[in-house]
């Protein structure tokens, strides 16, 4: 079977943007197509998956139409592709599907979302449309406190502590600091971020990450094209995904995602890797106790030790085994919903091809892995890539 | 019970007499009973015929136009003109009465309550009943036919398993109606949501509140769900307290107030 690789990805800043949906694609196109190292036009782009929630309900039909039609892609087969803030993760798996099916050559995978054009009041409403709205919107809920009753338990369960927490965004602040691309680049001291406003006890707001306007895009190629088109491809080795329940309370347990690990399981076998093979992890820190689950989830940390991982520093830049979030993860570059699985595969491509600020660079980085969850973990997307085809 | 003992019933104050049973808000001013942050002559109405069937058969009930009907339906009751039980709203004051013949009335000492608080509270549900979804919607008919389970505990059954809330399952995963659960369970993780944290629906209560409590809870029957903690309980959650429900309103949206089981800790 045919292998698949991604030989362009490029996108924008992660923030508050002056432009909209399509300004912010196109820029985000112009600089996956300009990555590209051979001869490329967006004519040759045989398919497209594009993934966004719609937030604010600004275009929820034909996004992708609207989108592709301005960057040179025309009359091509396009959708808007939705899994909450998995979206783009699964537009990836999507495109990569559509490779592996001999359907197609060359295949673009996006994500986009602009957040930040809304009134507080409505841009709330939107924040929890991905939960179950009939039985945990109406307790409440948004995802603030869904992750925060994950939080509460897992402390309790295995004796993690909100200090781990303040780590992970220590952490991922440190490493988004020299990212020119994301949404929130300061320095956060460890007591700031141990002293920050409760947004949803225990989940403080260096708990969460923002809410921010972005695109990314990613450009996959089947092998005979990939050689031809890149000096260096990065191969994708496994592509995994997962559900499970949507509403917490029908899940046997809110102190992992099955999801997850389902999805893992599914790309490292593939890949014929484990997590210990794993050089870097761009994983998914909407709240900073979603981090510390998949770096159990995953298989970085043992189940309950989510908790000493964090506190003992292992997923800092080039300081344990794996780096955790090179880019600063959603918590420092940000998160533009749609945006968001398709912005981690463009981290993985640049710093594989040693192309991101040395002063952020993975060393000898060889392998890493994309980990994208919708909502609170009824979908997730988890790929593994390498350098080399295995 | 006997007749005549008073008590402390879902956060509300109710005495059982000879023909039937008074109950009031626990909350005054001057003096006088008026309702708490998230109640009205509904809840009290559910919270009172709820004590009232552990001592009488409630055949039938009779309301006026300050009850929903549709909410005692849900709840299990069945309203009728003709009514065995009659349900009397004071004009002034937040007490029912419930009782097949006489008005009845029964005084009894509250907690005072603050009046601008009461009155900011009172204004906001006003102005929350004209608010228009921008986004997430629960619409009327979702409401009406989660009714029951929201406010009673409708369940299901699969071999040994109760489910609640109901699922729509197919093939030999489909699960046949069963009894409504207990209204008792246990904490297993809570949360505090500051008023920026809590959803749209509830942004023009919650700074008046100083935020929302949600408790995420095992019931005693086996299901677990999440529940927003009653606005007037100041109880601190904890991981494995004991709760119980009771009907509270939970926000209003295109004119209509949603009701439905609210946690109480105390």
């Amino acid at each position: 079977m045919v292998d698949v690789a991604v030989i362009g990805a490029g996108q924008t800043k992660f923030g508050n943007h002056a432009l909209g949906l399509k300004g912010m694609w196109a820029e985000s196109a112009e600089n996956a197509f300009a990555s590209i190292d051979g001869d490329f036009e967006p004519s040759m782009v045989d398919e497209a998956f594009i993934g966004s929630i719609a937030f604010g309900g600004g275009q929820i039909g034909n996004t992708a139409a609207l989108l592709t039609e301005h960057t040179g892609m025309d009359n091509i087969p396009v959708r808007r592709v939705e899994n909450a803030c998995a979206s783009s993760g699964f537009a990836f798996r999507d495109a990569w599907m559509a490779i592996k099916s001999g359907q197609a050559d060359i295949v673009v995978a996006g994500g986009i979302e602009k957040m930040n054009d809304l009134t507080p009041e409505r841009k709330r409403f939107w924040l929890g449309v991905s939960g179950d709205t009939e039985w945990e919107r109406l307790a409440g809920l948004t995802f603030p406190g869904t992750y925060a009753l994950m939080a509460r338990r897992h402390f309790h369960e295995f004796g993690s502590v909100h200090d781990d927490l303040v780590n992970i965004s220590v952490k991922n602040h440190m490493h988004g600091l020299d990212n020119e691309y994301a949404h929130i680049r300061k320095d956060v001291s460890f007591e700031k971020a141990q002293n920050g406003f409760m947004v949803a006890d225990p989940l403080t707001l260096y708990d969460c990450c923002p809410t921010s306007d972005g695109a990314s895009t990613v450009i996959l190629a089947a092998d005979h094209v990939a050689k031809r088109l890149s000096e260096d491809p990065i191969w994708v080795l496994g592509s995994g995904a997962g559900s499970d329940h949507l509403a917490l309370h029908d899940r046997p347990s809110i102190t992992q995602l099955i999801a997850s690990q389902r999805a893992a399981r599914s790309a490292y076998d593939q890949a014929g890797l484990d997590a210990s093979d794993i050089d870097m992890a761009e994983v998914h820190d909407c709240f900073t106790i979603a981090e510390l689950m998949a770096t159990e989830d995953l298989g970085f940390a043992s189940r309950g030790e989510g908790g000493l991982f964090a506190r003992e520093g292992r997923g800092r830049r080039n300081e344990g085994s794996v780096t955790i979030n090179p880019s600063g993860g959603l918590k420092s570059k940000g998160h533009p919903l749609g945006a968001t699985g398709t912005g981690q595969v463009v981290e993985v491509f640049k710093q594989l091809r040693g192309e991101v600020e040395s002063s952020r660079q993975v060393r000898d980085a060889n392998t890493a892995l994309t980990h994208n969850v919708g909502g609170s973990g009824a979908t997730c997307a988890v790929h593994v890539f390498g350098r080399d085809l295995k | 019970m006997s007749s005549n003992q008073c008590i402390n019933w879902q956060g509300n104050l109710a005495c059982i007499q000879q023909d039937g049973l008074v109950i009031k808000s626990r909350h005054t001013i001057d003096g006088n009973h008026v309702f708490g942050p998230d109640s009205d002559y509904t809840t009290l109405a559910v919270s009172g015929l709820s004590l009232l069937s552990e001592e009488s058969e409630i055949n039938s009930v009779t309301v006026n136009g300050n009850i929903d009907k549709l909410v005692l339906q849900a709840c299990g009751y069945l309203v009728d003109d003709d009514g065995e039980w009659k349900i009397n709203c004071a004009n002034d004051s937040a007490s029912i009465s419930i009782s097949k013949d006489v008005e009845m009335d029964w005084e009894v000492p509250g907690e005072e309550t603050d009046r601008e608080r009461y009155n900011l509270i009172k204004n906001a549900w006003l102005q929350e009943m004209n608010a228009v979804s921008q986004g997430a919607f629960v619409s009327e008919q979702a409401y009406r036919s989660g009714a029951a389970s929201r406010m009673n505990f409708s369940s299901q059954q699969l071999g040994d398993i109760r489910i609640w809330p109901p699922r729509e399952m197919i093939g030999d995963q489909r699960p046949v109606d069963a009894p409504p659960l207990g209204q008792s369970g246990i904490i297993e993780s809570w949360t505090k949501l500051s008023a920026g944290g809590a959803p749209s629906e509830f942004s023009l209560r919650a700074p008046i509140l100083g935020g929302i409590g949600t408790v995420f809870v095992k019931l005693n029957d086996g299901p677990r769900g999440v529940f927003l903690i009653a606005d007037d309980d100041n109880s601190e959650p904890e991981i494995g307290k004991v709760v119980s429900f009771g009907l509270r309103r939970i926000y209003a949206q295109d004119g209509l107030i949603r009701y439905g089981l609210k946690a109480l800790i105390s």
